[in-house]
């Protein structure tokens, strides 16, 4: 199959494109405009912006904590429309399916689920499985296991880490490491309702500072792109920007990813207490080149906060709105299922609004910050097409802070900020930068020979949200999925997985482990090659080597 | 492997067309039974919404009493690991638990002490409407407690744990007082429970009791559901339509409702017109009161108390056939591999082809 995508505006900013021209695809692959063949099918594009399809990269679309909101929350949704089902269970609200649906209908081709845990990997992948089209991956969540925290407390052997963290990954089909608050789920086992950086793990006499710097290097050690993936200490609490700023100095120069800083960016400003640091925070991240960070903006409506933070989400129970919540124990990693609505008539939301804003026009290198609600902390990943006009445009952002208390407005500096994303700008913070951030070499561009996930989209400036949300075309592995932002078939995506090399023997004490500590065998919690029960439903990503 | 129309054995195609037709030619189709692997589960919710029918599970009874009052009042809840590993105190609450789930004891090592003790003290168990000889087996302090009672009690000891008082008296009152002392003291409790054999009010009364002790110390809950993937079949329905068994698609995107999508209901009062039962692991027959015509993809060798339209036996998940199942002992799924591996179709295999047969494929 050669399809040419004809006069469209191509926005490719890792090829130093960004004007008229023509792609060209053959089977799944992107290649050069070829001589003397006529395609199979021509599409007109032109006056349409032509990029490579999008990469979330911290996104809580599956798993067991998700389905838990699911169950949680019926009213969220409960009504939906009918639509002609002819893709199936498309209607189905907050289901794999529409997560599949409506993220291709945004011309988003791979999504990655941030929190899985090390014994339920399982379950994601069996959800992730269930999401057509896109492509996907996890990040498996370690740090509060017991065994890697006796690693740690007799000394910490560089080598014995690197390969548990390996090990990790091959048992639950990750792409990348994250750590959660390192070692406060523990802590909160122990009865600790607040826990610090360099706060000591109850038992095993190491600080979650330590911790964290022990997986960052484990993480280098095994040689995989991803960085370390941390959320850190103290999310959401006023003058926490102190935490974020010791936590970019404690990456010591070395890779790291910190996620949703906006809930990290707030001083203590004003008479509640209670202010936007973003311009502080986002100063801070442009002269610390080796952190990366993601926004997990705020979005103004009903949400759930889903977070293996537990420590964190057990302190959010009384502010939950519907009054419900469900706080998880479990033996490698606590979690909490807290709904919440954010209002713009909340001073505490506007102000979470406006900083996640600032972060993305104050980091000035569109490569360094990620584009990210932590759906659905912040707000569902629905809301990205406004969230995208809002930072291409500064007039709309005027408009929404009119509609914001006029007192959190004054602790923000959101007003005086004239910054406005262009397509280029976009496309390196949706497309080239996650592909690098995660080692997919054949993602995030459009050189001939890479993946052909491409997404055409209206050029409209008096409405950006509604061309963002309804791409007009989208390709996946060539195959066009979406027309005029309506599906037009299933596909199945494949799980990216990373599988580094490692001294086995560390399987061996794993396994006397489990049957001492458990009395189960380590397998129970392996996530098997043929388990999702599809052809190809994983695929190597390659290491730095 | 066979399968039979009327009685009569036929080659599987043959069975799979009869299916299709009665499905085809219903008003409503349901869906029931349910008792099957992942795989089963979500080829049997494909074809539900297919034909614009409703789906519900024989367990749902357990499995929504324990949702429902989830949904409501939110709750605390760990796995069987966890508490193996650290919890000091344990309290069991209500009737037949080690009947329920007989290797419960074993599972949480109740013996010994959890492992991530400091002073490796023995554990604390506690049984609270439990069968005092089942309480003793386990090492249990027995306190008697009728299943009338249960929610009473519950309520009596989570206002002793308030400080408040109860309208209990007597020896029961000075029992719990004494418990609640206990509990309090602990250093992370479980309550253990399930949901097949207490009420809403108990398993809510247990819920807010276990929130009010997290105000001082750690507690939490761990509450297991019915055996056989039922509590599997409730995680695949709430990825695939956003919520729990018992939903319909009538309207073309899927419902839920307790009341309206119950299998017996919608049976009895010929609601649905045609049914596929399904029930892979045993002998698990419908219990509604109407002869409804049915499909039955069944164990080998089940009964039913009037004849299915069309049965066809299909192998037994993790026995018969590789399976994805929940599993209690790591609250999660596990993949199983067949311990008698044989010929006899799966259920997705069953459904597929019948689904093949269909009128719009
Ligand atoms: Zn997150």
């Amino acid at each position: 199959m050669l399809i040419r995508l004809a006069g469209g505006h191509v926005v490719d900013p890792a090829n130093g494109r960004d004007g008229v021209g023509d792609i060209w695809i053959r089977d799944s692959r992107i290649i050069e405009a070829p001589h003397g063949e006529t395609p199979d099918e021509v599409f007109d594009v032109s006056g349409k912006i032509v990029m490579a399809g999008a990469i979330d990269i911290h996104s809580h679309i599956a798993g067991g904590n998700v389905n838990t909101a699911r169950l949680l929350l019926p009213e969220n949704h409960r009504a939906h429309v009918a639509r002609p089902a002819e893709t199936p269970l498309s209607t189905a609200g907050w289901s794999t399916f529409e997560t599949g649906c409506r993220y291709a209908a945004m011309g988003f081709t791979t999504v990655i689920e941030p929190a899985v845990p090390t014994h339920t990997a399982l379950h994601s992948h069996l959800e992730l499985a269930d999401i057509p089209i896109v492509d996907k991956g996890i990040l498996t969540v370690v740090g509060e296991d017991d065994f890697l925290l006796n690693l740690l407390r007799e000394g910490g052997n560089r080598t014995a880490i690197a390969d548990y963290l390996a090990s990790a990954l091959a048992q639950t089909k990750g792409l990348g490491i994250k750590s959660i608050n390192p070692g406060g789920s523990v802590a909160f086992a122990d009865n600790a309702r607040t826990y610090d950086l360099d706060d000591t793990v109850p038992f095993y006499g190491v600080t979650s500072r330590q911790i964290t710097e022990a997986l960052q290097q484990g993480v280098m050690d095994i040689g995989i792109a991803h960085p370390l993936h941390l959320h850190t200490n103290n999310l959401g609490i006023g003058g926490n920007v102190d935490t974020a700023l010791r936590t970019l100095q404690a990456a010591n120069g070395k890779p790291l990813h910190l996620a949703h800083l906006q809930f990290y960016a707030y001083g203590k400003e004003g008479k509640r207490g209670f202010s936007s640091a973003a311009a502080q925070l986002a100063a801070a991240v442009n002269t610390t080149p080796n952190v990366t960070i993601d926004v997990g903006s705020v979005m103004f409506r009903q949400t759930v906060t889903i977070s293996c933070d537990v420590i964190r989400q057990f302190a959010s129970v009384g502010t939950a709105k519907p009054r419900k919540s469900v706080i998880f124990d479990g033996e490698v990693n606590g979690a909490g299922v807290v709904p919440y609505l954010y209002k713009a008539e909340s001073f505490y939301n506007a102000i979470q609004w406006a900083a996640g804003l600032e972060l993305f026009l104050l980091i000035t290198n569109p490569a360094q910050v990620f584009f990210t609600t932590d759906h659905p902390n912040g707000a569902p990943y629905t809301t990205y097409p406004d969230l995208f006009a809002l930072i291409m445009s500064r007039d709309l952002r005027n408009k929404w802070l009119a509609d914001i208390p006029k007192e959190a407005a004054e602790l923000t500096t959101l007003a005086s900020i004239a910054r406005e994303y262009t397509f280029s700008e976009i496309a390196t913070m949706t497309r080239v930068a996650p592909a690098k951030l995660l080692g997919l070499k054949d993602r995030g561009h459009l050189t001939p020979g890479a993946l052909a996930d491409v997404a055409v989209y209206d050029d409209d400036p008096a409405d950006r949200a509604r061309a963002f949300r309804h791409a007009h075309l989208v390709f996946k592995d060539g195959d066009l999925v979406v027309r005029d932002g309506q599906i037009t078939h299933y596909r199945t995506g494949r799980a990216l997985t990373a599988r580094p090399a490692y001294d086995s023997n560390i399987d061996r004490r794993l396994s006397r482990y489990y049957d001492e500590v458990y009395g189960l065998s380590r397998d129970l919690f392996k996530v098997p090659e043929h388990a999702i029960g599809v052809d190809h439903a994983f695929e190597e990503v390659a290491c730095q080597g | 492997m066979t399968a039979y129309v009327d009685g009569t054995a036929v080659p599987l195609e043959a069975a799979a067309a009869e299916a299709a037709r009665l499905l085809d030619g219903a008003r409503l189709p349901l869906v029931a039974g349910l008792q099957t692997d992942v795989a089963g589960a979500r080829a049997a919710i494909l074809l539900a919404e297919k034909l614009h029918g409703a789906y519900d599970h024989a367990a749902s009874d357990a499995l929504l009493r324990d949702v429902g009052v989830l949904r409501q009042a939110g709750r605390m809840v760990t796995t069987a690991n966890d508490v193996r590993i650290r919890a000091d105190l344990v309290l069991l609450v209500g009737p037949r638990l080690t009947v329920l789930w007989p290797e419960l004891a074993e599972r949480l090592a109740l013996a010994a002490p959890p492992r991530l003790s400091p002073d490796k003290a023995a554990r604390k168990i506690f049984w609270l409407g439990g069968e005092p000889a089942a309480a003793a087996a386990i090492g249990a302090t027995h306190i008697g407690v009728g299943a009338d009672q249960l929610p009473l009690a519950v309520a009596g000891l989570r206002a002793a744990v308030a400080g408040r008082k109860s309208r209990l008296g007597g020896a029961l009152a000075k029992s719990l007082a004494e418990l609640a002392e206990n509990l309090k003291a602990a250093h992370f409790g479980a309550a253990v429970w399930s949901a097949e054999s207490l009420d809403e009010l108990t398993i809510e009364a247990l819920s807010g009791l276990v929130l009010d002790l997290n105000q001082k110390t750690r507690f939490t809950n761990l509450a297991f559901g019915p055996a056989q993937n039922g509590v599997g079949v409730l995680q695949t329905s709430g990825w695939m339509t956003g919520f729990p068994i018992r939903t319909g698609f009538g309207r073309g995107y899927p419902e839920h409702d307790i009341w309206r999508f119950d299998a017996n209901r919608l049976v009895d009062t010929g609601e649905a017109d045609a049914a596929l039962w399904i029930s892979a692991y045993g002998a698990a027959t419908p219990n509604w009161r109407r002869k409804v015509p049915f499909i039955a993809l069944a164990a080998p060798g089940t009964t039913f108390s009037y004849p299915p339209k069309v049965q066809i036996e299909v192998g037994a998940p993790g026995q018969d056939h590789d399976a994805i199942e929940w599993a209690r002992d790591v609250a999660s799924f596990t993949a199983t591999s067949a311990t008698t591996a044989s010929e006899a179709p799966r259920v997705d295999a069953v459904i597929g082809l019948i689904s093949e047969h269909l009128k719009g494929n």
